[in-house]
C-alpha cells in the first residue's frame, strides 16, 4: 500500500503543512478554545459517542462479512486526524480548536478506543501501538508550536509560512486523491457496494452530525464547522496501523478494506464539505458597503 | 462672539488652549521635516494585508523618500510651485511618501477615490488639471479613459505591497496577478514609485538640491489640497484647504484628545486616508505625534482587520459608525478586543448611540463622536473624554465658534433647531473655480453646514438632519431623522427612509418608505404605530413598502433619489 519512502515524504508534507498552520494561530487562540471547554467538550463526545454508534449501526445494518464489520468499527472509533486540521482552516473554522480535539481525542484515544471497542464489539482485543500515537501528537504538536513561534518573532514569516504551508496543504489534498486511485484500482474493482457505503457514510454521517449536533447546542457556525469536520474525519493512517499491529494475513487485508476506502473518500467528501463551508462562510459575512467613507 | 459667549469651553481639559493663536509648523513639509527630527528611527507606518504580511517605515525613511519623489516631481518631471498631482491609491507606504512629496515640493495634492470610475475620474481631472498623477497598479487600467479631457503628462505607478519585503511583495504580486487578476498591463507611458524614487535621490545628491528650499515661498495661506465632496448632493467639487488650515486643524482636534503619549501610541488607519478625515487626524495628526500608523489597504471583509489587531497593541483607532457597528458584530473581535486600546473617535456619519454603547461594552474604552465637513478641514466639534454625551456631536474645537442659525441667519435659541454655522482657521479658503458655490457656502466668514442642529446651555451640539431634507407640513418643521428613528424601532421594520412630497392641502406631506421584517404589516400598522409615538403632523400621510432602498456607496440612504422617483411618478401620471 504504502511505502516507507512515501510514508517519510508524507510525514515531511504533513509537518511543513502544520507548521503554516501553526502560523495562522497566536497564543491567545488556544487559551480561549481552552477557557471555553464547552466546544471541546462536545467534540470528545462527538467523536467518541456518536461516531462509535454511527461505525456500530452501518456494521450491523449492512450486508458486509465479518473482518468488515470489525474494520467499520475500528474505523469509527478513531480519534481525529490531522487531515481535519488542514480542512478546518480552509474552511474558515476555529483551527485552535480543531488542533486541540485532536489532541484530547487522540490522548483520550489510550483510554477509550479499547473501551469503546468492548462495548460495541465484545471481545475485540486490540494491540494499541503507542508509538503511532505519539508520532501522531508530535507531528501535530511540533511544527504548530514552531510556526506559533515563527509568527510571534516575525509576522512576515509567520504569514510567509503560512501561504506555502497552505499552498502544500492544497497540493497534498490533490495528491492524495491523485495518487491513490492507480495504486489501489484492483482493489477498488473487487470491493462490494456495502463496504463502499460504510466507507464514505461514515465522514458524510460523521460531519453532518457532530455540525448539527453543535448547532444544536448553540456552538457558534465557526466551531459547529470545526467540530463536524474533526467528529467526521478519522485518523486513517493510525488504523490501519492497528489492523497491522493485531491481525495478520489475508484477515488483516480484509478488515484494512475500510479504512483504506474510508482514506480515499473522506478526502473527497471534507473538500467538498469545505467548499460548502467556504460558502456559508461568505455568506453570513456582514455586508459592508463599497467604501466605509 | 467672544470668548465668554462660548459655554463650551468650561469643558475644555485643563491643559487645552482654548485659542490657539500661532502653530506650531509653517507649512505641511516643515511638520513632516520636524516629526522626523524627533522620532527619527521609530515606525512610522506599518502596511498591514489581510494575511499579515506587512512593512514598516520609519520616520527617517518616509522624510527621505519624501525627500527624494519631491526632487522628482521638481527637477525630473518639471512640476512648478502650485501645479496640482493627483493621488489614487488606498491606505498603503507609497501613500505618505506621495503625498508628503507633494507638499515638500510646493506642489497642491489632490486626493482622487480608488474605487471612482474611468467617468468620474475624467471630471476630477478636467476640474483639477492635474500636472502629475501617482496611481495604485490595481486602478491603472481605468487611465485610458480617465485623461481623455486632460491629458497628465506624468504617471507614476506604485502597488500595495510597495515598500514590504521582497518574499511578501513576490507573493501579494502573484497572487493579485495569477489568482485575483487585478493586474493589468499599463501601456501609457509611466515611471513605477521606486524608480522614480531613485532617480530623485540621485538627482539630489549630483545637485546638492535642498528640498527645504521648494517652500521657503509657499505662505500658510496657500492651498495644499484640493479636496472634492458632494459626491451624494451632485456637484461635485473641490474645497481648496491651506497648509493653515490642515495645521491648525490637525492642532485643534489633537488639543481635545487627550492621554495621548507622544512616540508612544499605535493608531490604526483602517479608513482610506483619501478621506479628509483620516488624512488630517491619522495620517498628519497621529504622524506629528509620533504615533506609528498602521495602515489597512482595504477593511473589507472586516476579517481584513484580523492580523493587524492580533499582531500589533493598538492603542488608538479612528473609524465610522459601519466600522464600529461591524466589529462588534465580528465574533474574533468580541473573543479578543484590543487590550490596550485607550479610545476610538468616530467621524464622518452619525455614530448611533446604540453602537457606541455596545462598542464600550465590548472594549470597555469609549468612542469619542466628532463632527465636521471636508470644506473645514474636517474638524468642528468633538466630544471631550470623560465628558462624552449620547448622540451629541460634541463641542466646538479650539479657536472655533459655531452657532445655530434661524431662516433669517440670525442666531436661534438654546436648544432651537437651526442650521449650524461654524468659523474658524480650519475653514477652506473657497471651492476650486466655483466662485458662486462658494459664495453660497461662505458668509462673512461663516461656513453654512447644511445641517440642522441645536445647542444645548453648556454648549454641546446635537444634529437633527439635513436642510434640504426638511420637511415642511403645514408650516411646521419635521426632521426625517426623527420620523425614521421611530419607523426604525417597529419590530417589524427593518429599514426606513422618510422624504416630503408636494401635497395640495398641507404644501408637502411626510412619506415613509419601508423595508419589512415580515410581510403581513400593513400601513395601518405603520401609521398607528407612529401617531402612539408623534405628534399628529409628524405621523406619515403615506407608506409605501419595498424591498430595498437606494443607498450610496457608504451605506447611507439616499433620500435624494427616492424624492427623484416621486417626482418623475408624479410627471408621468
Amino acid at each position: 500500500m504504502v511505502g516507507p519512502l512515501e510514508q517519510a515524504i508524507l510525514a515531511l508534507m504533513i509537518f511543513v503543512i502544520m507548521l503554516g498552520m501553526g502560523a495562522s494561530l497566536t497564543p491567545r487562540d488556544f487559551v480561549l478554545a481552552l477557557k471555553r471547554p464547552y466546544g471541546l467538550m462536545i467534540g470528545v463526545i462527538s467523536q467518541y459517542g456518536f461516531m462509535p454508534l454511527i461505525g456500530f449501526l452501518l456494521a450491523v445494518s449492512l450486508p458486509v462479512p465479518e473482518p468488515i464489520k470489525v474494520g467499520i468499527l475500528i474505523m469509527a472509533c478513531m480519534p481525529g486526524g490531522t487531515t481535519s486540521n488542514i480542512f478546518t482552516y480552509f474552511s474558515k473554522g476555529n483551527l485552535a480548536l480543531s488542533v486541540l480535539m485532536t489532541v484530547t481525542s487522540t490522548v483520550f484515544g489510550v483510554l477509550l478506543i479499547p473501551l469503546v471497542l468492548v462495548l460495541y464489539a465484545g471481545a475485540l482485543d486490540l494491540d494499541i501501538p503507542r508509538e503511532n500515537i505519539i508520532a501522531t501528537l508530535v507531528l501535530l504538536l511540533l511544527p504548530v508550536a514552531i510556526g506559533m513561534v515563527l509568527r510571534k518573532l516575525n509576522a512576515n514569516t509567520g504569514a510567509v509560512t503560512e501561504f506555502m504551508g497552505s499552498l502544500l496543504a492544497v497540493f497534498f489534498i490533490v495528491f492524495l486523491i491523485v495518487s491513490w486511485i492507480p495504486r489501489n484500482w484492483g482493489f477498488l474493482m473487487e470491493t462490494t457496494w456495502g463496504t463502499y457505503f460504510a466507507s464514505i457514510a461514515l465522514g458524510i454521517v460523521g460531519i453532518t452530525i457532530g455540525y448539527l449536533f453543535a448547532r444544536a447546542l448553540r456552538l457558534h457556525p465557526r466551531n459547529a464547522r470545526t467540530v463536524g469536520l474533526e467528529t467526521g474525519i478519522q485518523n486513517g493512517p493510525l488504523a490501519i496501523a492497528i489492523i497491522a499491529f493485531t491481525f495478520a494475513g489475508t484477515e488483516a487485508q480484509s478488515i484494512m478494506a475500510v479504512p483504506v476506502l474510508y482514506s480515499l473518500f473522506i478526502v473527497i467528501i471534507s473538500t467538498l464539505v469545505t467548499l460548502y463551508f467556504r460558502r456559508a462562510n461568505t455568506a453570513a459575512e456582514q455586508k459592508m458597503p463599497d467604501s466605509l467613507l | 462672539m467672544s470668548l465668554e459667549d462660548r459655554p463650551w469651553t468650561a469643558f475644555y481639559g485643563p491643559s487645552v488652549r482654548k485659542e490657539i493663536t500661532s502653530t506650531h509648523y509653517r507649512t505641511i513639509g516643515d511638520l513632516i521635516g520636524a516629526a522626523a527630527h524627533l522620532y527619527g528611527r521609530k515606525p512610522a507606518f506599518t502596511a498591514c494585508l489581510p494575511n499579515g504580511m506587512n512593512g514598516t517605515l520609519t520616520f527617517d525613511q518616509v522624510d527621505e523618500m519624501s525627500d527624494a519623489l519631491a526632487v522628482y516631481l521638481r527637477e525630473i518631471a518639471g512640476l512648478e510651485r502650485g501645479d496640482r498631482v493627483a493621488l489614487q491609491m488606498p491606505n498603503g507606504l507609497s501613500f505618505p511618501i506621495a503625498a508628503f512629496a507633494v507638499f515638500k515640493a510646493g506642489c497642491i495634492l489632490v486626493n482622487v477615490n480608488p474605487l471612482y470610475t474611468s467617468e468620474e475620474m475624467a471630471k476630477q481631472f478636467e476640474d483639477a488639471e492635474p500636472n502629475a498623477l501617482i496611481i495604485v497598479d490595481m486602478f491603472a487600467d481605468k487611465l485610458p479613459g480617465a485623461i481623455k479631457g486632460h491629458p497628465i503628462p506624468n504617471i507614476i505607478v506604485t502597488q500595495v505591497a510597495e515598500f514590504l519585503p521582497a518574499m511578501p511583495r513576490g507573493i501579494v504580486r502573484l497572487v493579485q496577478k495569477y489568482w485575483d487578476k487585478t493586474l493589468h498591463p499599463i501601456d501609457l507611458p509611466h515611471i513605477r514609485l521606486p524608480e522614480a524614487l531613485a532617480a530623485g535621490r540621485a538627482k539630489r545628491a549630483a545637485q546638492s538640491i535642498a528640498v527645504e528650499e521648494y517652500r521657503t515661498d509657499i505662505a500658510p495661506d496657500d492651498t495644499a489640497c484640493l479636496q472634492y465632496t458632494g459626491g451624494t448632493t451632485g456637484v461635485s467639487k473641490a474645497a481648496m484647504l491651506s497648509h493653515a488650515n490642515l495645521i491648525m486643524n490637525m492642532e485643534q482636534t489633537m488639543e481635545m484628545i487627550s492621554g495621548v503619549e507622544k512616540g508612544k501610541e499605535v493608531a490604526l488607519t483602517a479608513l482610506p486616508m483619501y478621506h479628509i478625515f483620516a488624512f488630517t487626524v491619522n495620517l498628519l495628526g497621529f504622524y506629528s505625534l509620533g504615533a506609528r500608523s498602521i495602515l489597512i489597504p482595504n477593511p473589507r471583509p472586516l476579517s481584513n482587520l484580523k492580523r493587524a489587531f492580533e499582531n500589533y497593541k493598538i492603542t488608538w483607532m479612528s473609524g465610522v459608525n459601519t466600522l464600529f457597528n461591524g466589529l462588534t458584530n465580528e465574533i474574533w473581535f468580541q473573543d479578543t478586543p484590543p487590550k490596550h486600546l485607550k479610545f476610538a473617535s468616530a467621524g464622518g456619519m452619525a455614530l448611533q448611540s446604540s453602537v457606541a454603547e455596545r462598542w464600550e461594552e465590548v472594549t470597555g474604552k469609549p468612542v469619542l463622536e466628532g463632527y465636521g465637513l471636508t470644506e473645514s478641514s474636517p474638524v468642528l466639534t468633538f466630544n471631550p473624554l470623560g465628558k462624552t454625551r449620547a448622540n451629541s456631536i460634541g463641542i466646538p474645537v479650539p479657536s472655533t465658534l459655531v452657532r445655530c442659525l434661524g431662516e433669517d441667519g440670525t442666531p436661534v435659541g438654546l436648544g432651537e433647531p437651526g442650521e449650524l454655522a461654524a468659523k474658524g482657521p480650519q475653514i477652506m479658503r473657497g471651492y476650486w473655480k466655483k466662485p458662486d458655490e462658494t459664495a453660497k457656502t461662505l458668509r462673512d466668514g461663516w461656513l453654512l453646514t447644511g445641517d440642522i442642529a441645536t445647542m444645548d446651555k453648556d454648549g454641546y451640539f446635537r444634529i437633527v438632519d439635513r436642510k434640504k431634507d426638511m420637511v415642511l407640513v403645514s408650516g411646521f418643521n419635521v426632521y426625517p431623522n426623527e420620523i425614521e428613528d421611530c419607523l426604525a424601532r417597529h419590530p417589524g421594520v427593518m429599514e426606513a427612509a422618510v422624504i416630503g412630497v408636494p401635497d395640495g392641502a398641507s404644501g408637502e406631506a411626510v412619506k415613509a418608505f419601508v423595508v419589512p421584517h415580515d410581510t403581513a404589516l400593513t400601513e395601518a400598522d405603520i401609521r398607528a404605530y407612529c401617531k402612539q409615538h408623534l405628534t399628529n403632523y409628524k405621523v406619515p400621510k403615506t407608506v409605501e413598502f419595498r424591498d430595498d432602498l437606494p443607498k450610496s456607496n457608504v451605506g447611507k440612504i439616499l433620500r435624494k433619489d427616492l424624492r427623484a422617483e416621486e417626482i418623475a411618478k408624479r410627471d408621468a401620471a
